[in-house]
């Protein structure tokens, strides 16, 4: 008789058990990175074993940082990379939103409901959801010329979540003017034009777009000029070193001049190579003040350097595969695979070439070019954690005004959608459902509040206060946000705080996905397992 | 000059590379010091092969090693992933200029230096020789009690490859992966490192940290690549590899593939022996894919090997194993570097050959096999003299896994590095001395190779103060093999101070089995009709179609080998 009574409870424990690590592993998260929300949220100081130091206030570089064990925790922070990777935001909220939606059905559960029923909720809660996300969104017009203003108010939402107001502001611009100068009309955004380079040098006030190209390495040649003006720019993928695929060592050969032959034949390629390279630099820079640059991705060797050197030519080798590309839609031109395509058409311009060098550091800055379709955001900073600091916030920044402008639309932030969508699940939604998903669809009304939630609890304020006061002036057909300093409802539209529509519609479709998994432990416990493989 | 730029992918990798440039770094010192052996002066090896002189922001100069280190994040223990040298000052709770909101600290627990890493740090407090070449040994201000000391808390204590490396790396060599979340015993399959190069901006900033040391070789000669190939770092490293060779077409790659001891353990279930299996067919299959000679390394049980004769090791220790391993090739690094000296010098290296000379040699005759076997003698033994029992070919071992003993194959090629090399006693042979007496046992051997080149060194293989106490009783101070064992059961640094070494690298048909074996297991689990292991390896990313091709180039492999094999897809 015991026996019988013991054994299936056993199994409801284990199972419940399951349910519980699964629940606070997911609470834990939440904890951990809750400070981290919004303008007023708290940026973290990670000392490592060695005493290195890494500063954060990203979700995403917070997460990938910390040496997460349980599975559970694992699974939802790949779910955050993953709202990272594809939409470059929101990484913070989506560990809040999970969390919360397991907080919410932990109370339900106790009280015995079954989770299948709440995973029907959710289900039913995120439709909805996202179908008054469409609704909510406010559309921008993008024509030839897009609204400017909408797209510095995202940035700058964005950018100030990472870094203080006044540094924020002055990125702003250089973000806009950046993702701006590389759209091409009709084409998807290709980010990677915007090359994103740092110095070790100066403050972090310094940190400028550059409209050009600033390349991380110098000329090799003594001889070679620092500084040059009107510069035709060749972009090359040619080999200028001595080739070594070729058998070259001496015991292949029987003798000394057969391989002196060799060697010298062999020279002579490379050598020709470069003549015509020299043949058409006199060609387009006879008797003027013109100049010369090589920027070649192959390497070049010191005789070819020195040949290049002594017809007045500056060579950069081993130039970024990526920089090929760039070079060639800021400077104009094409890059070139062979010598026998060489003519005055695929050479590009720039007005100024320049190196800079810092310590053993070397930077080419290639400027004063005609129309880019490609740029530089040149990061300085006194050490290397301010710098990645404003790195993480500079790639955010670029994220949100690239997909603001391929959504064609923006969410009002500071909260405002989440309590509108709440109230709309509540008050509209509920209603329409039968029986206890009923319960399952409040849960999930009831987490989106984290967002608002703990920006005023970031923010020092009464969590319940600022609730009731958003809801109530939301009941009135207002559509608010809160206030970070006073917690009081505003119009973030009159404040200029958007979020993204992609990132929102990601953090919506991806929470509920990945608490079901959790909640259903059954199929927790195995995807736990899978996680760990990739998928 | 020519240089080459060296990349260590994973936990055993760095270990192995860690000696390395232990060796190197104590070379640099003993090259310096004043009161050294004089055949350390080294005339005639350049270093600055393998190492790049540099400059800190404050004007400082450094010399460190051509070096892309790549492993778990943790993995660098006490060690700062920006090096020891161009540290700006960090203090303990830096100002946070970009933010004004609230700050708050996380410190994990600090990895406490050991006693070795103390002394390291403690001399360089008094500063002498910054950058690398620091001597370890024969320090006057130091006393023996203290050495004991630092060898024995090694022995004890070493958990990190960080742990006895006692060379500044440039912050740009150190590549930590984060956001991994597997820790090292579940990273340990092919299928789980796949994605981890493509992943957010990882590839790229791997591919940054090698274009900033390639970009500064003025003519390198190759890049020389060690990846512990037991997990996931493997496909980690065939990713990376492909795109080495399509940024830098035509510089050659020479891959050691290197195993640990501990990924030998055995498998406790079946599903785990198939995993197993397959990871070692895909792996090799991929890494040899992407480089131009493939070199296996890592036994089993290294102490039980005739590798061991006069070593004493543990093989539960990487830090004893790979050793080993870095001895070796270290060994076979050496001709990168000789010098050709003008015809009136005193001769103290010879067969000076390149990076491409041996591959070409190794992979590029007639046939090409580019899977090469590493052989190394440790100590090598003594010309003549009463010690001499066999002859230096006979004393090689392998230090590749399942090869076959004893074989014949009249194509066989080989490459054969001694240095250090003692006529008899403690007295040291001249260049001319080794290759006569190379030559001479060639002439009475039976298996003659078809092609066999020998570079010698004058220059021993330098023992610094963390090499681990692995010599045995019989090995003397300068590696001489001794006629009676002396006290003790384990020698190491304070004992030995140099060990004379020969080295190989042989393209023969000795490598059939492990080739075969990992032919076989790709058919057997993978593409045969109801192969158990399909699932497992559709989960890794392989398609039927991608297998076949591996398939096929197994049997290339074989039959470049062996031109009589039937190939069987399905040997069960
Ligand atoms: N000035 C503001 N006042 C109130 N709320 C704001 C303000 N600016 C931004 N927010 C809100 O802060 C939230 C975004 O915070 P944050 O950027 O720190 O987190 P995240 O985007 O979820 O994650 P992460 O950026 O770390 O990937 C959004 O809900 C946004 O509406
Ligand atoms: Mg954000």
């Amino acid at each position: 008789m015991s026996l019988r009574v013991l054994n299936p409870n056993a199994e409801v424990l284990n199972k419940s058990a399951a349910l519980h690590m699964n629940i606070n592993a997911a609470k834990g998260l939440q904890d951990v990175l809750k400070t981290n929300l919004g303008p007023k949220g708290t940026i973290k100081m990670l000392v490592g074993g060695a005493g290195d130091i890494k500063l954060t206030k990203d979700g995403n570089t917070l997460l990938k940082e910390m040496q997460i064990q349980n599975p559970t925790a694992i699974m939802i922070a790949r779910t955050a990379v993953a709202q990272d990777d594809t939409s470059g935001d929101g990484t913070t909220s989506t560990v809040l939103f999970i969390g919360e939606l397991m907080k919410q059905s932990e109370r339900y559960i106790d009280e015995g409901m079954h989770p299948r029923v709440l995973v029907d909720g959710f289900d039913i809660a995120k439709r909805a959801t996202l179908q008054f996300l469409e609704k909510f969104k406010t559309p921008v017009v993008m024509g030839d010329e897009p609204d400017k203003e909408i797209l510095k108010m995202v940035a700058r939402t964005t950018v100030r979540t990472k870094l203080y107001e006044a540094l924020a502001d002055q990125l702003t611009d250089i973000l806009v003017n950046a993702v701006l100068c590389i759209r091409k009309p009709n084409e998807p955004i290709d980010l990677f034009m915007v090359e994103i380079m740092h110095m070790r040098h100066k403050f972090d006030v310094d940190t400028r777009l550059v409209e050009g190209l600033v390349l991380d390495h110098g000329s090799r040649h003594p001889d070679m000029k620092r500084r040059a003006e009107n510069c035709y720019i060749l972009t090359c993928n040619v080999s200028l070193e001595y080739e070594k695929s070729e058998v070259n060592a001496g015991f292949f050969y029987s003798n000394a001049e057969q391989r002196e032959a060799m060697v010298a034949a062999e020279r002579r390629q490379v050598d020709e190579r470069i003549k015509r390279i020299i043949e058409l630099k006199n060609k387009v820079c006879s008797g003027d003040d013109k100049n010369f640059v090589v920027i070649n991705q192959k390497g070049i060797d010191p005789p070819s350097l020195d040949l290049l050197a002594r017809a007045g030519i500056i060579a950069l080798r081993r130039a970024k595969r990526r920089n090929m590309e760039r070079l060639v839609l800021a400077c104009g031109g094409e890059a070139v695979n062979s010598v026998d395509d060489l003519t005055p058409d695929c050479l590009g311009w720039a007005g100024l070439v320049y190196e800079h060098v810092l310590g053993e550091e070397k930077y080419t800055f290639v400027e004063n070019v005609k129309n880019p379709h490609s740029c530089t955001i040149l990061i300085k900073g006194p050490n290397d954690h301010t710098i990645a600091q404003i790195k993480d916030a500079v790639r955010d920044g670029l994220r949100a005004v690239k997909n603001t402008i391929e959504d064609e639309a923006v969410v009002l932030g500071a909260g405002a959608f989440e309590v509108a969508a709440r109230q709309y699940l509540i008050n509209e939604v509920k209603k329409t459902v039968q029986g206890r998903a009923q319960l399952g669809v409040e849960a999930f009304a009831d987490a989106l509040l984290v967002v608002p939630k703990t920006l005023a609890e970031n923010s020092g304020l009464d969590t319940q206060d600022v609730i009731i006061g958003l809801t109530g002036e939301h009941d009135k057909g207002n559509i608010v946000g809160l206030s970070q300093h006073t917690g009081e409802p505003i119009d973030p539209h009159m404040e200029g705080i958007f979020d993204n529509y992609s990132v929102k519609r990601q953090i919506i479709n991806s929470g509920p996905v990945i608490s079901s998994q959790l909640l259903l432990v059954d199929e927790v416990i195995r995807a736990g397992r899978n996680m760990r493989k990739p998928t | 000059m020519k240089e080459i730029v060296t990349i260590q992918l994973g936990g055993f990798a760095n270990f192995v590379g860690s000696h390395f440039w232990n060796f190197q770094d104590e070379l640099l010192g003993l090259a310096e010091d004043p009161h050294a052996d004089p055949v350390y002066k080294n005339k005639s090896l350049d270093m600055d092969v393998f190492y790049r002189a540099g400059e800190t922001q404050q004007g400082i100069l450094t010399y460190t090693p051509r070096l892309v280190s790549i492993d778990y994040q943790g993995s660098l223990g006490s060690l700062s992933s920006c090096g020891s040298l161009y540290n700006e000052v960090q203090s303990d709770s830096p100002h946070v200029v970009t933010w004004s909101g609230s700050v708050s600290r996380q410190a994990s627990e600090p990895r406490t230096k050991n006693l070795f890493l103390q002394s390291l740090y403690e001399e360089q407090e008094t500063p002498s020789v910054l950058g690398n070449g620091i001597k370890k040994k024969n320090d006057d201000c130091r006393s023996e009690i203290e050495d004991k000391d630092i060898v024995e808390s090694l022995e004890n204590s070493v958990q990190f490859w960080t742990d006895f490396s006692k060379v500044h790396y440039h912050p740009r060599s150190l590549y930590e992966l984060n956001g991994l979340w597997v820790d090292a015993q579940e990273f340990d399959n092919y299928g789980i490192g796949r994605d981890v190069f493509s992943d957010g901006l990882r590839g790229e900033e791997m591919n940054e940290q090698l274009r900033f040391f390639v970009e500064e070789c003025d003519h390198i000669q190759g890049i020389q690549v060690i990846v512990d190939d037991s997990g996931g770092f493997s496909s980690l490293a065939s990713d990376f590899l492909e795109n080495i060779a399509d940024d830098y077409t035509n510089t050659p790659v020479l891959l050691y593939s290197a195993r640990g001891p501990g990924s030998y353990m055995k498998n406790t279930s079946q599903k785990e022996s198939i995993s197993r299996a397959l990871h070692d067919a895909i792996s090799f299959s991929r890494l040899s894919a992407f480089c131009n000679l493939i070199v296996p390394i890592g036994l089993p049980f290294l102490s039980q090997s005739k590798v061991s004769n006069f070593l004493r090791i543990e093989d539960s220790k990487p830090y004893h194993c790979s050793a080993v391993y870095a001895a070796a090739l270290h060994s076979m690094s050496l001709p990168f570097r000789m010098e050709q000296l003008g015809p009136n010098e005193i001769l103290d290296v010879s067969g000076v050959v390149d990076f491409n000379g041996v591959i070409q040699m190794l992979a590029g005759q007639a046939r090409q096999n580019m899977v090469a076997t590493l052989d190394v003698a440790m100590p090598a033994p003594p010309l003549t003299g009463e010690q001499k029992k066999q002859s230096l070919q006979e004393s090689l071992h392998s230090l590749t896994p399942e090869v076959a003993e004893d074989v014949e194959d009249m194509y066989a090629v080989e490459h054969l590095t001694i240095h250090g090399a003692l006529r008899s006693g403690t007295n040291r042979a001249t260049i001319s001395e080794v290759q006569d007496s190379v030559y001479a046992a060639a002439q009475n051997s039976l298996t003659l190779p078809r092609f066999s080149h020998l570079s010698v060194a004058q220059c021993p293989l330098p023992i610094p103060l963390p090499f681990p106490s692995i010599m045995g009783n019989l090995v003397g101070q300068h590696g001489e093999i001794l006629g009676s064992p002396v006290s003790g059961s384990r020698r190491g640094s304070l004992d030995v101070h140099s060990i004379p070494m020969a080295a190989r690298l042989r393209s023969s048909n000795a490598i059939l089995p492990f080739i075969e074996k990992r032919s076989v297991n790709l058919h057997r689990f993978g593409i045969n009709r109801g192969a158990r292991g399909s699932e497992l390896l559709r989960s890794w990313g392989f398609g039927k179609d991608d297998l076949e091709d591996m398939g096929e180039g197994y049997s290339k492999m074989i039959k470049t080998l062996d031109p009589h094999s039937l190939v069987s897809s399905d040997s069960e």
